[in-house]
């Protein structure tokens, strides 16, 4: 019985099917991607809040600074230890003035540029300076403030150059040039 | 002579005048292998981009996200839309807003929402049992994608609520200015 001759045939696969499905999924996957990079900021509702730093030893250093900024309509007042920044003398709080006027008086509260954010950040510096340790700040505000002055007054209280993604990912310690990084978020105060 | 044997003499005369030119005629094929690496490149690359993030984040539309210089990441946790029109969780409309962005009075008990409250407990029973599973801590962190122009009243009432739902870790996302 002679042998059977066979002969290799080359087969093109058929890729078309293949790529009809790579073609789709390139336009699913851009929109479902985020064009804007997104970040999140930490914040406590203030049980929850951590103290100023765990470490006792600066607690019975120091005394805690319990640093609180209220944002007003017309600026802000920011106290610590209980006493009003600015107030008149023998206050401890001064209602009718702000510790921190608004950079741009008589503008609505849509302009988000109306408070003076380089001020409270000159203001959070000497804090930071006094009290190395400390990195908490208690935020509050009227009803009516909007969201994005909260975030500019966060950001400007944690510092311009501050940096966390390290000490937030990686386990780095936190830049020196990060101040009240820790916000406590709460109703009413001020 | 019919049509047929019409086009087989013009093919015979023209294929005589090509090979006395030396021309043949080849047929083209399309290359696919090449085409086939890159879309399978950019696919990979976009799944894995994908898959980083381990909350999607899409805002309502008209919402305005804060701006920020924050760069931390966005951690895992159960995103609550808070726009100026609506509050949306788990892509459900769970509160309107009036026409000065407050929520409506009818939705609210003091500081609680209502409506917003029950469903924010289903899900945080769905993240315990989930986190259980896996054993793990559950976090119970909640993610705000709030609005530039959202009142700090309207937040505290969401910051409440989701700390009454068990909620303890709070993040505000914001878009990353110059990042």
């Amino acid at each position: 019985m002679g042998r059977k001759k066979f002969e290799e045939e080359e087969i093109e696969a058929n890729l078309l099917t293949v790529m009809n499905i790579m073609l789709l999924l390139i336009p699913a996957l851009l929109l479902a991607m985020e064009i804007a990079r997104m970040a999140a900021i930490a914040v406590s509702p203030p049980k929850f809040a951590a103290t100023a730093d765990d470490n006792k030893e600066d607690e019975k250093k120091e005394k805690p600074l319990n640093l609180k900024v209220f944002i007003m309509e017309d600026g802000y007042r920011v106290s610590a230890s209980g006493q009003q920044a600015g107030a008149e003398a023998g206050k401890s709080a001064d209602s009718n003035s702000p510790t921190i006027a608004l950079a741009k008086p008589g503008t609505s509260l849509e302009d988000f540029d109306r408070y003076d954010y380089t001020l409270l950040q000159a203001e959070a510096r000497k804090y930071k300076d006094l009290f190395p340790h400390e990195n908490v700040v208690t935020i509050s505000a009227e009803n009516s403030i909007p969201m994005q002055v909260l975030i500019n007054t966060m950001d400007a209280m944690r510092g311009n150059d501050c940096k966390l993604i390290g000490a937030m990912t990686l386990n780095e310690e936190v830049p020196p040039e990060c101040m009240f990084w820790q916000a406590i978020v709460e109703a009413g105060a001020g | 002579m019919s049509a047929e044997s019409d086009e087989a003499f013009l093919a015979r005369k023209a294929a005589k005048r090509q090979s006395r030119r030396g021309f043949v005629e080849e047929k083209a094929i399309l290359g696919m292998t090449s085409l086939m690496d890159a879309i399978t490149i950019i696919v990979v690359y976009l799944l894995k981009n994908y898959g980083s993030d381990p909350v999607v984040i899409a805002p309502t539309q008209g919402q305005k996200v804060p701006l920020s210089r924050a760069d931390t990441p966005i951690q895992d946790g159960v995103p609550i839309y808070v726009s100026q029109k609506s509050i949306t969780l788990a892509e459900k409309r769970v509160v309107q807003m009036d026409e000065t962005g407050e929520i409506d009075p009818s939705a609210l008990q003091g500081h609680l929402i209502g409506p917003l409250y029950d469903l924010l407990a289903e899900e945080a029973d769905k993240a315990k049992q989930m986190a259980e599973g896996k054993g793990e801590e559950w976090e119970g962190r909640v993610i705000l994608i709030g609005d530039q122009n959202l009142k700090f009243s309207v937040l505290v009432d969401v910051m409440y609520t989701a700390g009454r739902a068990e909620f303890r870790e709070y993040a505000f996302c914001v878009v990353q200015q110059g990042g």
